[in-house]
């Protein structure tokens, strides 16, 4: 009879549903920085950056705080913390005895009052910035428990007056190095273990040639020098073959190759340009652009060239596809009514086109993060052609490079290895 | 010659009956009992049967557009900043606010389910014509509510608007994300105390909850229902 009295009660009681509660960032405070000033405010200065590209956190203004600047690691006064509204707090303390830099680096729960991560974290003092990423990198994934892209590097294209170079940089466009010379190289495309860079460069005088460069050594080797026009290399998940593009017969179509370049053997066969391709995650498919149907539009096919199925369908010059790593999206750019290319995304299933970039110059070759929380993309904003980068929702835009006479051809690096 | 037997006693007959059926019997109706007092409310207050639901695909304000071109961005371009180490200094002339437009009923209606998906700003002008109450929420669909039905609006948007999922978890947790509190409100609507009948499993979605329920101030109950949640409480069931 208990049970059905309480049974009784609970029927009684009102029952509210609430659903829709606004997502917003993450308030945290960054407390000044303990110990060795400059090294600690430049480790700092970079580890805000990084968690204000995320998306993720909202930086509290230091002006707001009223803990003593010179609170320790341990004994905070959380409820100081807790009344300017943060929720999470970092303290850094760093020493630089010698060339090295190191930092004891921590994250606490100011509601909880509890050490969330705690870390000392090594670097020489050039490669300081790579504490603030590493640590970033370990901050989003305690929360996400998703890989963070911090320690990520991209490569891209640069201007220059000779021509055009292959250059390598950290995520946020700091630390060029260029890879290659500046005749006319383009479309850099990493190895999955991120060692190698294949790219297409006119470098030989006899055309469109596809090469590959050590990312440490700079080596260049040929990969794929068959007939006059071979491009667009990009490698296959597993890293054992790579997709091109080339024209043979008066007609281009898309070939895969083994990693040395051997074995190359053709996908497509259709009438029209079939370029640009780009691997599923899974390296089951694959997403190119062809014009079989009279105009440019995004297919994908089996990794066999079997298969193939039409996906966009709105736009008359939709080109550059790039497989999220989520596998659910394709972004790619497309030309719309104005003559303006823009980026777009479609998802696999169902084919939706969602908008990401609008009255913001020209916008083109789309390349996700590894993690697939970000794309990187070149853009005519503001002048000279520039990479930036967005959240797959066309939020968050933001600078990447800031090159004299340009950048271009962005490609996102992989994760690095797991140690 | 047949030897007529005694008559046997109520009380023998009794005796020799097992007592199984009488057990079987009470059982049976405490059986119907608790059936009773489950299946009873549900009569009572049964849910309507399941139709096939009927999607309504609003018209945006705007002008009609061929589908074979390429789609425009769905919300307003996000403001791009100069560069990663630029830091906004707000303009020294603030520029004149512009002529304020009335919006128009599908404007408002979309504006309302854009909020119903949590992605509109939470404060919005409701739409001055629109048949309801004065206290009653953007996402209500009645004209008229009883007192306490009200309240329990109240309730809930007094809540929503405290209520802030972390977006440092993932899109992918957050679709599996629930949690239930059972909180008892005060005569003047203060919240006496509340429990977790359910935790999410994610300690950020729970502190947001918690922090949601901490900073909310909800209006005096209505003296009918004020006993019981005071004494019974009122269940609050969250999902992303």
């Amino acid at each position: 009879m208990i049970f059905l009295l309480a049974l009784l009660l609970a029927a009684e009681r009102p029952v509210i549903d609430l659903s829709g509660g606004r997502v917003q960032a993450y308030p945290l405070a960054m407390a000044r920085p303990l110990g060795v000033q400059d090294a600690g405010v430049a480790v700092q200065s970079v580890l805000s950056q990084d968690f204000e590209r995320s998306g993720l956190f909202k930086l509290l203004d230091p002006a707001s705080f009223l803990a003593r600047p010179t609170e320790g690691l341990t004994n905070i006064d959380y409820t100081k913390w807790q009344a300017v509204g943060a929720q999470g707090l970092i303290k850094i303390s760093c020493d630089a005895p010698g060339a090295e830099v190191k930092c004891d680096m921590r994250l606490y729960d100011v509601a909880h009052g509890v050490e969330l991560l705690h870390g000392t974290y090594n670097a020489p003092r050039a490669a300081m910035r790579q504490i603030a990423h590493r640590f970033g990198d370990d901050v989003v994934r305690y929360f996400t428990h998703e890989p963070a892209i911090f320690q990520t590097r991209i490569a891209y294209v640069r201007e220059t007056e000779q021509g055009k170079q292959i250059v390598v940089a950290d995520q946020d466009g700091a630390n060029v190095q260029p890879l290659t010379g500046a005749s006319i190289n383009l479309l850099p495309a990493w190895t999955p273990d991120g060692r190698t860079i294949a790219f297409t460069s006119f470098r030989d005088g006899l055309g469109a040639h596809i090469y590959a460069v050590d990312a440490g050594t700079r080596q260049v080797r040929p990969l794929v020098l068959m007939g006059d026009f071979a491009t667009g290399a990009v490698y296959a998940p597993d890293g054992l073959r790579f997709l091109f593009s080339a024209s043979l017969d008066d007609n281009t179509d898309i070939y895969l190759s083994q990693a040395d370049g051997s074995a190359g053997r053709r996908l497509t066969d259709s009438r029209g340009i079939d370029i640009s391709a780009s691997w599923s995650p899974d390296g089951k498919r694959i997403a190119f652009v062809s014009e079989r149907a009279g105009s440019p539009q995004i297919y994908t096919m089996a990794a066999d060239g079997s298969d193939v199925r039409r996906l966009t369908f709105q736009g008359n010059y939709n080109q550059e596809p790039a497989w999220s790593p989520k596998g659910d999206l394709i972004a790619f750019s497309g030309r719309d009514e104005h003559r303006i290319f823009d980026l777009y995304t479609v998802a696999v299933e169902g084919g939706k086109v969602t908008r990401l970039t609008q009255n913001q110059g020209t916008n083109e070759k789309p390349s996700w993060a590894p993690n697939g929380r970000y794309l990187l993309f070149s853009s005519t904003r503001g002048g000279k052609r520039q990479l930036w980068e967005t959240q797959p929702d066309g939020s968050n835009q933001r600078a990447v490079t800031s090159e004299r006479m340009g950048a271009s051809d962005p490609a996102w690096g992989p994760l690095p290895a797991s140690k | 010659m047949s030897e007529s037997l005694p008559p046997k006693s109520v009380l023998a007959l009794e005796a020799r009956t097992p007592l199984t059926p009488g057990i079987a019997l009470a059982v049976l109706l405490h059986v119907v009992v608790f059936g009773a007092a489950l299946v009873l409310p549900r009569l009572f207050d049964r849910a309507p049967p399941l139709r096939k639901p009927i999607i309504a695909h609003m018209v945006a304000l705007g002008k009609p557009r061929d589908p074979h071109l390429l789609p425009r961005k769905e919300l307003a371009p996000p403001a791009a900043a100069a560069s990663p180490m630029t830091v906004p200094v707000p303009s020294s002339k603030p520029s004149p606010a512009p002529r304020k437009r009335e919006p128009t009923r599908q404007e408002l209606m979309q504006r309302a389910l854009a909020r119903a998906t949590g992605r509109a700003e939470p404060r919005e002008e409701p739409d001055p014509e629109r048949a309801g109450s004065a206290k009653g929420t953007p996402e209500g669909t009645a004209a008229t509510a009883e007192e306490g039905d009200a309240y329990f609006t109240a309730v809930h948007d007094a809540i929503l608007e405290n209520y802030v999922v972390p977006s440092v978890i993932s899109e992918r947790e957050r679709l599996y994300l629930s949690a239930s509190v059972l909180a008892w409100i005060g005569p003047g609507g203060q919240i006496l105390k509340h429990e977790f009948q359910k935790k999410s499993g994610n300690a950020f979605f729970d502190q947001a909850l918690e922090l949601a329920i901490q900073r909310t101030k909800l209006p005096p109950p209505p003296a009918e229902i004020a006993k019981s949640l005071r004494d019974t409480g009122v269940v609050l069931n969250f999902k992303p």
